[in-house]
């Protein structure tokens, strides 16, 4: 338990630096992500380039710093709407049971069973190649909200279910409470926490779908970074190792979201 | 016996009605997205009017969406899936021509993922130890970190086949959702009744839980087919395989949407059959 207890303080802890990392990514370097550095391409670490720089000569340390900030803060913003969606959603065939149930069910469970990676790409590819890099980055973590509620749903649906013949809730119908009042009110206040596990399970699930995407180059386009468009970089690994690194921060921070919450044991 | 059929038939109804949505679906992505229609032949100065009036009528510009989507459906039917506008292909064609690589791999992959998932899960419920749990947690967990596309370049260095890096893909979850299910029947009463009559270990687990858990298990055959139907994009497409993958993201690139929502249409409708067989089979479960 103690073991388990100071990983997830250390996971927190790593989790905060990598977020400082990106917010204030202006504080730790002082070039610019798409400055190129024409005659050292492909250099290797150095005291002026941590990182060394890529086929362009682009800093890769700013890359990643800045990577960081498109990643870790607009996967949360993606896991924001799918939650958000999957609340009021489940919160709605929950409490009101019959056909809207179904029907929402049944939504939920065809979007399910599709392959989210080719819906993705389905929906990526409407948009023209040559859109701009902001909007890539906009269509890229709205498609993964738009799309990730499913999952979320089906969790949230059973917990409102469990709530609708709760005592609070026949109370506040006896009271004669509007629907709409019961819902914002009543229900999804009792929501939050199940809310708030699937908001914080979607964020590592956004993050990965969207390296996936933007290492096929149907994602975030150059030249904004991203940690999936830096890891377009592993693919001349054998000269530059050191192009792995934004693929180690990936991956701890992936780790680090799985356990930052304490497990059922310890909440028992 | 007639209540199973009749529980047949409803899936089967909802299969067709899925088809039937996901083709609307489909027409409704091609018929607005941005350049539909639109024809390079038609900016040759040397047409005529009524030349440029044909084309446009070959590409059903002047009809509307019902008539659009009537011609798109009844096409379908007809095994007519349209011509990809980048391969100038009919997509029927070149779906049978990948389909049985992609069905080969992904079928592949999907067993030793199983077979993996299921030893490891059985290994990890009949010696429980905190060692053993924790090697299977961390190995699984550092799995599901990668992404899809860098476990596809893995295998693309280590020149390992693709089914391989399907099943490295689709284990993971498969395993984590196996153990879940696995260890949370392990915790019933009736488990602990028979540890306390002194019942085997391995007769516990083959003869009491297993039985019990069969059912949820079942239900993974459809996640775990979407897995490995997912992970064939990313592995075709970077180790230039000839798949349904492969073709998905070439499609995607340069935009061929009709060719894009037949193959995204045609996963679908395997998922879904996959995930009928599986709800059959656990019907008839007792």
């Amino acid at each position: 338990m103690k073991v388990q207890r100071a990983l997830r303080f250390v996971c927190r802890g790593a989790l905060l630096a990598t977020l400082a990392l990106g917010v204030f990514a202006g504080s730790f370097t002082h070039y610019s992500y798409v400055h190129q550095f024409r005659d050292i391409p492909n250099a290797a670490p150095s005291s002026s380039h941590w990182l060394g720089t890529d086929a362009l000569g682009r800093d890769l340390f700013t890359r990643l710093v800045y990577g960081t900030r498109v990643s870790l803060l607009l996967a949360p913003a993606a896991a924001l709407i799918a939650s958000i969606i999957a609340a009021i959603l489940g919160a709605i065939a929950g409490l009101r049971g019959g056909w809207l149930e179904k029907i929402i069910l049944a939504s939920a469970d065809l979007s399910m069973s599709l392959p989210l990676l080719f819906v993705l790409i389905a929906l990526r590819s409407i948009l023209p190649l040559d859109v701009s890099p902001i909007l890539s980055v906009i269509a890229t973590f709205l498609a993964l909200g738009l799309i990730g509620w499913p999952a979320s749903l089906r969790v949230v649906w059973a917990a409102s279910r469990d709530l609708r013949d709760s005592d609070h809730i026949l109370l506040a119908q006896a009271l004669g409470y509007r629907r709409s009042q019961i819902l914002f009110r009543q229900v999804l206040p009792c929501l939050r926490p199940v809310f708030l596990a699937q908001f914080w399970i979607s964020i590592p699930l956004f993050i990965l779908t969207e390296a996936t995407l933007s290492m096929l180059g149907l994602g975030v386009m150059e030249p904004l970074p991203s940690w999936g468009n830096l890891l377009r970089g592993c693919e001349d690994l054998s000269a530059n190792p050191w192009r792995l690194v934004p693929l180690v921060v990936l991956v701890l921070t992936v780790i680090s979201f799985q356990f930052i919450f304490p497990g059922s044991e310890e909440l028992a | 016996m007639t209540h199973g059929i009749l529980k047949f038939a409803q899936r089967l109804l909802l299969l067709a009605a899925l088809a039937i949505v996901g083709a609307l679906i489909c027409a409704t992505i091609v018929r607005f997205a941005p350049g539909f229609g639109v024809d390079e032949h038609e900016l040759d100065s040397r047409l005529s009017a009524s030349s440029r009036d044909a084309i446009r009528n070959q590409l059903q510009l002047g009809n509307g969406l019902l008539s659009y989507y009537g011609s798109y459906i009844s096409g379908l039917v007809h095994g007519n899936l349209g011509t990809s506008a980048f391969l100038e292909r009919p997509v029927a064609g070149l779906l049978k021509e990948r389909a049985p690589f992609t069905a080969r791999t992904v079928l592949l992959g999907w067993i030793i993922a199983w077979a993996a998932a299921s030893f490891l899960s059985l290994l990890t419920l009949r010696w429980q130890t905190w060692q053993l749990e924790f090697s299977a947690t961390a190995a699984t967990g550092i799995l599901i970190a990668l992404p899809t596309a860098v476990v596809a370049l893995l295998c693309l260095y280590l020149r390992a086949p693709i089914f391989l890096g399907i099943a490295v893909i689709t284990l993971p979850k498969l395993f984590r959702y196996q153990h879940n299910i696995l260890a949370q029947v392990h915790t019933q009463p009736f488990v602990l009744a028979a540890r306390a009559r002194g019942v085997s270990p391995a007769r516990i687990l083959f003869r009491h839980v297993l039985p019990v858990a069969w059912p949820p298990l079942l239900a993974l055959l459809g996640v775990s087919t979407s897995l490995a139907l997912g992970a064939a994009i990313p592995l075709e497409a970077l180790s230039d395989s000839p798949g349904v993958g492969q073709l998905a993201w070439q499609a995607a690139l340069n935009r061929d949407l009709p060719l894009l929502t037949s193959i995204t249409l045609f996963v679908t409708l395997v998922t879904a059959g996959v995930n009928l067989f599986s709800g059959t089979l656990r019907a008839r479960c007792p």
